[in-house]
C-alpha cells in the first residue's frame, strides 16, 4: 500500500505541492499564532482561517460531485450543517450535563437519573420554550455515536436522497432545483422550534469544549485548526486517489455523455451515488470542524443561498481541479470577509462615496458573471495557462 | 381678548344660579374617575353624571369618546380643546361652547380613553342615540349594542325598531333585537322562538350567543343538585378517565391531592434528622423507588399524611356523580340552542371548505403570476434565470416610485403597471443579449450567470431603496373584502390577483398558439436550425421571448407588493417555489404551470388545514411532497410526449 | 496568497497598539437581514458618543467608537465580538438585536469579560455577569400589555400569533401559563406560529375572526416579527377588523416598522413598549430634534433606541464614579444608577441587569405614531419569569449572591456562566 501511495504521488507530483503548501501554511500559522508562536495572528483571525480550511474542505467535495461528475448540487450545505448539527447535539448536552451536575451535587438529597435529565432538558431547551427532550437527542451523551453520526445522517441522507433521484434518471438543471428544494426543506424544518434542535436559535456555545473550561480559546482555536487542516489535507489526497483512478475516468465519462457510459456496461447511477454520497460525507466532517469554530450553528446556515455561494466558489476558483476548489473558496470568503468587515477603504467619487459594504455583493455577482462568460476555467485555469507557458 | 374675559367672568357669575343641575358640579364630583378613564370604573362615572341631570352630559361623553375633552393642570377643570397650529390652544367652555382662554400645551392634558372606556360609553348612550335624527348616530349605536348586548338596551331597541324608517337600520334592529331576545327575552317561549330564528344562520352575532348557552361544566358531586340543567351524565372509566375524575375530585374539594414527586422530595428534605430521613440514609435516596420508601415509613410514624391506596382511592372515586351541566338553568332554551347550533354548525363546516378553496385558489393563482414569467423563460427556452426573482422585485419597486410620484392610487397603478412591464422587459432584453445568449449550450452556467445577477440586482435595490420594506398601497377601491356570509370572505385584492393570472393565462395561450411570434417561439424552440432556414431570426426571437416572460414578471410584482411588501428580497422569496411550481407541472407548456401552481396552492392549504398552528410545517411537508412526487413524475402533472419533449 | 493573510493579520497588530482613549465597540448589523432595524440603533451611538465628546469625553478622556459588521450572521457576531473585545481592545460593547446574536455573543463576552448593553425588548430567561439588559424583559412588556386586555378591555379569548423563533416561543409560553393563572381556559387561547417573512395571512385572519363565535371578546398579542407584519396588516384592513372588535396589541412594532405601512386602517390596534416618540416632556422633545437634525426630518425614534440612551448614560457615570473603565469596577458602578427616562420617571439599574422602566401602550394613529394612552409606574425587570414554575424559583444578583441563576428553593448557584 506505501508503495502504491509513492507511486501515486510521484505520478502527481502536484498533490505533493498541495499538500507542501498547506503544511508551510499551518506551520506559518501555528508559528503566528497566539497560543504556540509570536502572536502576530490574533485568535479571531485564526479562527476565521480555520474555518477557511473548513469551506475549503466541503469545496473539494463540490469539485468532485460537480467537475468531475457533472451533478450541479446546490445542496450541499445542508450535509455541512448536519455534520455540525450532530457534533453540536454532543458538545452541548455534554457541557451542560457537567453544569447541571455540579448544580445538584451540592443538595441534600441526591438527585434522580431522571431529575438530572430533566434539569439538562430544562437547561438547553428553556432558551427556547420547551424542556423535554426530543427523540432524536437519544444518542447526544455518547461522544463516539454522535461522531459517527456526523458521517452517517449526511450519507444516508444523501444515499436515499440520491437513489431516488438517479433512479428516475432526474439529471440536469431538475436535479439541481431539486437539491435546492431539499435544503431548502430541511432549514425550513430546522427553523421550526419543534424540529427538536432549538429552531432558529441553533445549537450555541459550541467553541466551549466539555470539561475543559480551563483550556484557553487560543489553544482550543489551534487545535481546530490544526485538524481542519489535517482533514482537508487527507481529504484532497483521497480526492485525487479517486480522480486519478479508473473509477475517475468513468465518472468523467458520465460528466461528459452519461448515455455512452451507460451503452457500454457501466451503472451509471450506482457511480453517480457514490460520488453523491462520499462528497455528502466530507460535507459533513467539513461542518462537524466548522462549527465549534464559529460558535454557533443555526438553520439560517443551511438556507439555500450559502450552497449556491459553494458553486460559486469552486467556479471562480476553477472546477475540475480540486485544487481550484480551494483557491475558490479560500479566496472568496476570505475577500468577503475583507469586504463587509469594513476594512476595505471607501473610495470616495465627489458626488458619491462607495462604500465596500455596500458594493461588495454587487461585484461578486457581476465578477461572477464575467467568470462565467469569458474565464470559465475560474483561476486554476489562469494557474494552467502560466504552467503551460513555463513548458514552452 | 376682552371680550372673552368679560364673557369669561359673566359665565362665572352665572353659575351658581343654576348650581343644583350644573355639568361643572356633577363633572368635578367624579374629576378623579374622568381624568384617567379606565374601563373598571367609567360605569360609576358615567352614571352619576346621567343622574345628575345635569344638561350636555350626552355631548360631553360624545366629546370624551372622540378625546376632544382636556383638563387644565392647575385646577382641574374640564374644556373642550381646539388648535391650528399645535402651539396655543382655544379652550371652549363644555356648556356654552364659547372660547373662554388661549393657552400653551403644557397647561392643559388631553384625556384619552382607551378603547375599552369608549366602548362602555356607546354602551351608555345607546338610548340616546338609537332615536337621533341622524342615521349615522343611530347605525353607532347598533354597532355599539352589537358589541356589548345588554338586557337594558332590549327595551329601547324594540321601541326604537317601531319608529325606524331606514330599511336597511330596520332590519338591523329586527335581527339584533332577536339576538338580544334569545339571551335576555322575558318568557322561554320567546327565548325559544328566538333561537329557532337562527337556525342555519351563518352570522357570527347568532353564535355569539347561541354558543354560550350550550357551554357545560364539569362538575363532580356526591349527587346531581336539585335544578341543575344536566347535559350529560359521565361514567367512571367511559367517559371520563380515572385520573381525570380523582382530578375532578381534588378541584371540587372531595378529595386530597396526591403528592408530586417534587412533594415528596420537600417533604423528605424536611424531615431529614441527621443522616437519614425515615430511617433511611439521605445518600441512598437518589431513585423514585427509595424515595417513596421513605415517605412512607415517614408516613407510618405520623409524620407527614398518608399517600392513599388504591383501595380507598376506588372507592373515593366511586362515591361521586361526574356530569356536564349547561350554564343556562332553562332546559327548552338549551334543547331548542342545541337543535340550531347543530344546523348551524353544518353550515359553517360546509362556509369554511369553500373558504379554504377560495384561500387556495388565492395561493394558486400568487404562485401560478409569480411562476408564469418562468413557464416562458424556462419552460419554453429551457433558460434557468434565477435573476427571475428580481426582475419580480424590480416591478414591485417600480410600483413603489411611480406612487412616489403620482399620489393618485388609481391612476398610478394603471401607469405602474405598463412601467413594470417595459422596465423588466428592458431588463429582460438586456441580460438575454448580454449574458444568456453566450450560454444556450451551457445550462448550467446559465443558472450560475443569472445568479450572479440575482445578487448584484438584489444588492443594488438594497443601496437605493434600503433594506426596510416600501409601501405599495392599493387603490381604495381594492381595499376590503368581498364579503359572502361571516365565514366566507376573500380580499378584493386576491380576487384582483386572481383576475390577473387569468387574464396573462388567456393571453398567453393566445399568444403561443395564435400569434406569429408564438409559432416562431416554439419553431426556435424545437429546432433552432431548421427555424432558421424557414427564415426566422432565432436571435430576435430569442430575445423578444425572454423579454416578454421578463416583463410578466415585473407585472407579477406589482401584484405581489400590493398584497404582500415591497423589500429587496421579495424575489427570492418566490424563486424556489415557482421553480417548483414549473417543474412539477411539468416544463414546456402554461397549462402545466396552471397545473403545478394548483396543486401547490392547494397543498399548502390543504395541510395548513390540519395543523392550523404551524404554518412553517405546512411548507416543509409541502416541499417534501413535491420532491418525492418529482420522483414518480419526473416531467411534471402534464407531461409533452414526442419530440417536443427534447431535453 | 500568503501575503494577503499576512497583511490581514499585520494590519490586525497595528490596530492593538492603540491609543489611550476609551474605546466604545459598536456591534449592530450594517448589511443583510437585520441592518434595517439595527443600522439606526448604530447612528444613535455614534451621535450619543458625539454628545458626550461634545460635553468633554469622561474623566478628560474622549471616547472612540469602534463599528463592526456582523452582517446579519449569528456566527459572525461571535467572531467581531471576539475582534472587538482582543483586537481593538474596546472598554464596552453597544450591540445585538436578535436573541440568536446574543446568544452567540454571550459565550465570547463571557470568556473574555467583557461589558455587553443589549437594547432589545426580549424572552429573558437569561442572566449574563458581562451583559446589561437595557430593553424590556417580558415583565416590561407582554405581561402588563395582557393585563391591560383583561382588565382594560375585557378580553376573554387570547390568540397568540407569532414568528416562529425564541422570543414569541418563550413569550406565548409565559403568557399562556399567566392567563390559565388568570382563569382562562386553555381553549380560549389560540396560538399560531408562522414562518420570518410570511405573507399568506387569509386563513390565519378568518381563523382568528372565527374565534369569536362563542360570544367571548376576542383579542390578538402579537410577536410576529419584520416584515411579516406588513401583509398581516394589510389582510387584517381588508378583513375589516376594527381595533374595537378585535383588538392587536404588538410588542415587535414600533415607529420604524409602521413606516411601510399605510396605517389609515390601523387606526386603535395597539403596541406596548417602554417607549414611544409621541411621549411629552423636553428630554425627549430635545432627543428627537438631535436626531432629526443629524439623520433627517424623516426620520424617527424608538424604543431600542432609547434602551441605548438611557444604558449609554448610565454607563458614563458608571465610568465616572469607578473612574476607570475596568469591566468589574464599572460593572460594581452601574447598579443602583439612575438616569432619567425619556417618557418621565426614572430608570434604575437593578442588581440583575436589568432595568426598572415604565411601560406605555399606544393607539396607532393616522400619521404612523403612537397615542399613549396608558402609562404604568415603573416596572422592575424579572430576568426569570414568576410565571414558570422551573424560572419561578430562580433568581439573579450580581451585586450580593453574585450570581445569575440562584435557585432559591435548594439556595444553591445553578452556573455562574449563563446559558447559551
Amino acid at each position: 500500500m506505501n508503495g502504491l501511495l509513492t507511486k501515486f504521488l510521484l505520478k502527481n507530483p502536484s498533490v505533493l505541492v498541495f499538500l507542501g503548501a498547506l503544511a508551510l501554511f499551518t506551520a506559518f500559522v501555528s508559528v503566528g499564532s497566539e497560543a504556540f508562536g509570536w502572536g502576530f495572528i490574533s485568535t479571531s483571525f485564526v479562527k476565521t482561517l480555520g474555518k477557511t480550511l473548513c469551506f475549503c474542505l466541503i469545496a473539494i467535495a463540490m469539485d468532485l460531485v460537480w467537475g468531475y461528475c457533472g451533478i450541479l448540487s446546490l445542496g450541499h450545505f445542508a450535509f455541512f450543517g448536519l455534520g455540525g448539527y450532530m457534533l453540536g447535539m454532543w458538545l452541548m448536552y455534554a457541557r451542560t450535563e457537567i453544569i447541571v451536575q455540579t448544580a445538584m451535587s451540592n443538595e441534600v438529597i441526591p438527585p434522580t437519573d431522571q431529575e438530572v435529565i430533566d434539569a439538562i432538558g430544562t437547561q438547553i431547551f428553556g432558551v427556547v420554550g420547551g424542556s423535554d427532550f426530543p427523540m432524536i437527542w437519544a444518542f447526544a451523551h455518547l461522544f463516539w455515536v454522535q461522531l459517527a453520526l456526523v458521517v452517517l445522517v449526511p450519507g444516508i441522507l444523501a444515499l436515499v436522497f440520491g437513489w431516488l433521484a438517479f433512479r428516475s434518471r432526474v439529471t440536469g438543471v431538475y436535479l439541481s432545483i431539486l437539491t435546492q428544494a431539499m435544503t431548502l426543506a430541511l432549514s425550513l424544518y430546522l427553523f421550526q422550534n419543534d424540529s427538536g434542535l432549538r429552531g432558529n436559535n441553533g445549537l450555541s456555545g459550541l467553541q466551549n469544549l466539555p470539561g475543559l473550561d480551563d483550556v484557553s480559546q487560543d489553544i482550543v482555536s489551534m487545535w481546530f485548526f490544526w485538524a481542519s487542516a489535517f482533514a482537508l489535507g487527507l481529504s484532497y489526497l483521497l480526492v485525487k486517489l479517486i480522480t486519478e483512478s479508473k473509477l475517475g475516468n468513468i465518472v468523467r465519462g458520465i460528466r461528459d455523455d452519461e448515455a455512452r457510459v451507460r451503452f457500454l456496461g457501466y451503472n451509471v447511477e450506482g457511480y453517480k451515488l457514490f460520488v453523491f454520497v462520499l462528497t455528502a460525507i466530507i460535507a459533513g466532517i467539513a461542518g462537524a470542524l466548522y462549527y465549534p469554530q464559529a460558535g454557533i450553528i443555526n438553520p439560517a446556515e443551511i438556507a439555500p443561498i450559502a450552497s449556491i455561494y459553494l458553486a460559486v466558489w469552486v467556479a471562480i476558483g476553477g472546477r475540475g481541479r480540486i485544487y481550484g476548489a480551494v483557491i475558490g473558496a479560500a479566496f472568496v470568503s476570505l475577500l468577503s470577509t475583507w469586504f463587509t468587515g469594513g476594512q476595505a477603504p471607501d473610495i470616495p467619487l465627489g458626488i458619491y462615496t462607495i462604500k465596500w459594504v455596500d458594493w461588495w455583493l454587487v461585484l461578486l455577482g457581476l465578477s461572477f458573471v464575467i467568470v462565467t462568460l469569458y474565464f470559465p476555467k475560474g483561476i486554476g485555469g489562469l494557474f494552467d495557462r502560466l504552467v503551460r507557458k513555463g513548458d514552452a | 381678548m376682552l371680550r372673552v374675559l368679560t364673557l369669561f367672568l359673566g359665565l362665572l357669575l352665572a353659575v351658581p344660579a343654576f348650581a343644583q343641575s350644573s355639568l361643572y358640579d356633577a363633572l368635578a364630583e367624579q374629576t378623579a374617575g374622568l381624568k384617567k378613564p379606565s374601563s373598571k370604573t367609567i360605569e360609576t362615572v358615567i352614571s352619576s353624571l346621567q343622574d345628575s341631570g345635569a344638561p350636555g352630559v350626552a355631548d360631553f361623553l360624545t366629546k370624551l369618546q372622540s378625546k376632544e375633552v382636556w383638563y387644565r393642570k392647575s385646577d382641574d377643570k374640564f374644556f373642550f380643546v381646539a388648535t391650528d397650529d399645535k402651539k396655543t390652544y382655544r379652550l371652549i367652555d363644555i356648556q356654552s361652547g364659547e372660547v373662554v382662554a388661549e393657552v400653551a400645551k403644557k397647561e392643559i392634558k388631553q384625556i384619552k380613553p382607551n378603547s375599552g372606556v369608549r366602548a362602555k360609553i356607546d354602551g351608555a348612550l345607546v338610548a340616546f342615540r338609537l332615536t337621533d335624527a341622524d342615521p349615522a348616530v343611530r347605525d353607532a349605536a347598533l354597532v355599539g349594542i352589537s358589541r356589548d348586548p345588554k338586557a337594558k338596551d332590549l327595551a329601547p331597541l324594540s321601541a326604537a325598531l317601531a319608529s325606524e324608517t331606514d330599511p336597511d337600520l330596520k332590519a338591523r334592529m329586527e335581527r339584533l333585537s332577536r339576538v338580544l331576545t334569545v339571551s335576555f327575552g322575558d318568557t322561554t317561549e320567546a327565548r325559544v322562538a328566538a333561537i329557532a330564528s337562527f337556525d342555519g344562520d351563518l352570522g357570527l352575532d347568532a353564535r355569539a350567543v347561541l354558543n354560550p348557552l350550550v357551554t357545560t361544566t364539569l362538575k363532580a358531586a356526591p349527587e346531581v343538585g336539585a335544578g341543575e340543567n344536566v347535559a350529560k351524565t359521565l361514567r367512571l372509566g367511559n367517559d371520563i378517565s380515572e385520573e381525570d375524575a380523582f382530578d375532578l375530585l381534588v378541584a371540587s374539594g372531595l378529595a386530597q391531592a396526591e403528592p408530586t414527586k417534587g412533594d415528596i422530595k420537600a417533604a423528605l428534605k424536611a424531615n431529614i434528622i441527621g443522616d437519614t430521613v425515615g430511617g433511611m440514609n439521605v445518600a441512598n435516596l437518589g431513585t423514585d423507588e427509595a424515595r417513596l420508601a421513605a415517605h412512607m415509613a415517614l408516613a407510618a410514624s405520623g409524620a407527614v399524611p398518608a399517600i392513599l391506596t388504591s383501595e380507598d382511592k376506588a372507592a373515593l372515586l366511586a362515591s361521586a356523580a361526574y356530569y356536564e351541566v349547561y350554564a343556562e338553568a332553562d332546559p327548552a332554551v338549551t334543547a331548542a340552542a342545541v337543535e340550531a347550533l347543530s344546523s348551524i354548525s353544518t353550515a359553517v363546516g360546509v362556509s369554511q371548505f369553500i373558504d379554504l378553496v377560495l384561500d387556495g385558489i388565492s395561493l394558486a393563482s400568487i404562485y401560478f403570476l409569480a411562476a408564469i414569467g418562468l413557464a416562458i423563460t424556462f419552460g419554453v427556452m429551457r433558460v434557468i434565470n434565477m435573476a427571475h426573482g428580481e426582475f419580480i422585485m424590480m416591478g414591485a419597486y417600480t410600483g413603489y416610485v411611480v406612487q412616489q410620484i403620482i399620489p393618485n392610487y388609481t391612476v398610478s397603478l394603471i401607469v405602474a403597471i405598463p412601467a413594470a412591464f417595459v422596465i423588466t422587459f428592458a431588463a429582460g432584453v438586456a441580460m438575454e443579449r448580454l449574458v444568456i445568449r453566450h450560454l444556450y449550450h451551457r445550462p448550467l452556467e446559465t443558472l450560475l450567470a443569472t445568479f450572479g445577477i440575482s445578487i448584484a440586482l438584489q444588492q443594488i435595490a438594497k443601496n437605493i431603496f434600503g433594506t426596510q420594506a416600501r409601501p405599495l398601497t392599493s387603490p381604495g377601491w381594492l381595499d376590503g373584502a368581498l364579503v359572502f356570509n361571516d365565514v366566507i370572505a376573500i380580499s378584493w385584492i386576491r380576487i384582483a390577483i386572481f383576475v390577473l393570472a387569468v387574464i396573462f393565462f388567456l393571453g398567453l395561450l393566445f399568444v403561443l398558439n395564435r400569434t406569429r411570434l408564438g409559432l416562431e417561439t416554439r419553431a426556435v424552440t424545437q429546432n433552432p436550425r431548421m427555424a432558421a432556414a424557414m427564415g426566422i431570426n432565432p436571435d430576435r426571437i430569442n430575445m423578444l421571448t425572454f423579454g416578454l416572460g421578463s416583463g410578466i414578471a415585473g407585472i407579477a410584482g406589482i401584484a405581489i407588493g400590493l398584497f404582500a411588501k415591497v423589500t429587496s428580497e421579495l424575489g427570492s422569496d418566490y424563486i424556489v417555489q415557482s421553480f417548483m411550481t414549473v417543474v412539477v407541472g411539468g416544463v414546456g407548456n402554461i397549462f402545466g404551470t396552471l397545473a403545478g401552481a394548483t396543486m401547490i396552492g392547494f397543498l399548502q392549504k390543504g395541510i395548513e388545514w390540519f395543523n392550523p398552528s404551524n404554518t412553517l410545517a405546512a411548507q416543509t411537508y409541502m416541499i417534501i411532497f413535491i420532491i418525492i412526487f418529482i420522483q414518480f413524475r419526473p416531467r411534471g402533472i402534464i407531461a409533452l410526449k414526442g419530440r417536443a419533449a427534447g431535453d | 496568497m500568503k501575503k494577503f493573510l499576512l497583511a490581514s493579520a499585520v494590519s490586525a497588530v497595528a490596530a492593538t497598539a492603540a491609543q489611550a482613549d476609551i474605546k466604545v465597540g459598536v456591534l449592530h448589523s450594517l448589511s443583510g437581514t437585520m441592518a434595517i432595524s439595527e443600522t439606526t440603533l448604530k447612528d444613535t451611538m455614534l451621535m450619543l458618543i458625539d454628545q458626550q465628546n461634545a460635553k468633554g469625553g469622561i474623566n478628560g478622556e474622549m471616547l472612540e467608537a469602534v463599528v463592526v459588521d456582523p452582517a446579519s450572521d449569528w456566527p459572525l457576531f461571535a467572531e467581531k465580538a471576539r475582534e472587538l473585545l482582543t483586537v481593538h481592545e474596546v472598554d464596552v460593547i453597544f450591540g445585538n438585536w436578535t436573541s440568536v446574536s446574543r446568544k452567540s455573543v454571550l459565550p465570547v463576552i463571557e470568556e473574555l469579560n467583557g461589558l455587553l448593553f443589549y437594547p432589545v425588548q426580549y424572552e429573558g430567561e437569561e442572566s449574563s455577569k458581562n451583559v446589561f439588559y437595557t430593553g424590556a424583559a417580558p415583565n416590561q412588556q407582554a405581561i402588563p400589555a395582557t393585563d391591560y386586555y383583561l382588565e382594560e378591555l375585557g378580553v376573554e379569548k387570547f390568540a397568540l400569533l407569532g414568528t416562529d423563533y425564541v422570543y414569541p416561543r418563550t413569550t406565548n409560553k409565559i403568557l399562556e401559563q399567566y392567563l390559565k393563572d388568570k382563569g382562562i381556559a386553555a381553549e380560549d387561547i389560540f396560538v399560531n406560529y408562522t414562518p420570518f417573512g410570511h405573507s399568506d395571512w387569509s386563513k390565519i385572519v378568518a381563523d382568528v375572526v372565527a374565534l369569536g363565535a362563542d360570544g367571548k371578546k376576542v383579542g390578538v398579542i402579537s410577536t410576529i416579527n419584520g416584515d411579516a407584519n406588513i401583509g398581516f396588516y394589510k389582510e387584517l384592513a381588508a378583513a375589516g377588523i376594527s381595533a374595537d372588535d378585535i383588538p392587536v396589541v404588538a410588542f415587535s412594532v414600533g415607529e420604524e416598522e409602521l413606516a411601510g405601512l399605510d396605517t389609515t386602517n390601523l387606526v386603535g390596534h395597539l403596541a406596548a413598549w417602554n417607549y414611544f416618540q409621541s411621549a411629552e416632556g423636553e428630554a425627549n422633545a430635545d432627543f428627537i430634534d438631535t436626531w432629526k437634525d443629524t439623520m433627517g426630518a424623516e426620520r424617527v425614534t424608538n424604543d431600542p433606541m432609547e434602551a441605548h440612551y438611557i444604558g449609554f448614560n448610565m454607563w458614563v457615570n458608571a465610568v465616572k464614579e469607578a473612574g476607570t473603565t475596568d469591566v468589574d469596577a464599572v460593572r460594581s458602578a452601574m447598579y443602583g444608577q439612575e438616569f432619567p427616562n425619556l417618557t418621565g420617571g426614572t430608570a434604575v439599574m437593578l442588581p440583575n441587569h436589568h432595568l426598572a422602566k415604565p411601560v406605555l401602550i399606544g393607539e396607532i394613529q393616522e400619521d404612523g405614531q403612537f397615542d399613549i394612552i396608558s402609562q404604568t409606574a415603573e416596572v422592575p425587570g424579572d430576568a426569570w419569569t414568576d410565571f414558570l414554575p422551573e424560572s419561578a424559583v430562580l433568581k439573579s444578583d450580581w451585586k450580593d449572591l453574585g450570581c445569575g441563576m440562584f435557585n432559591t428553593e435548594t439556595e444553591t448557584c445553578v452556573q455562574i456562566k449563563s446559558n447559551y
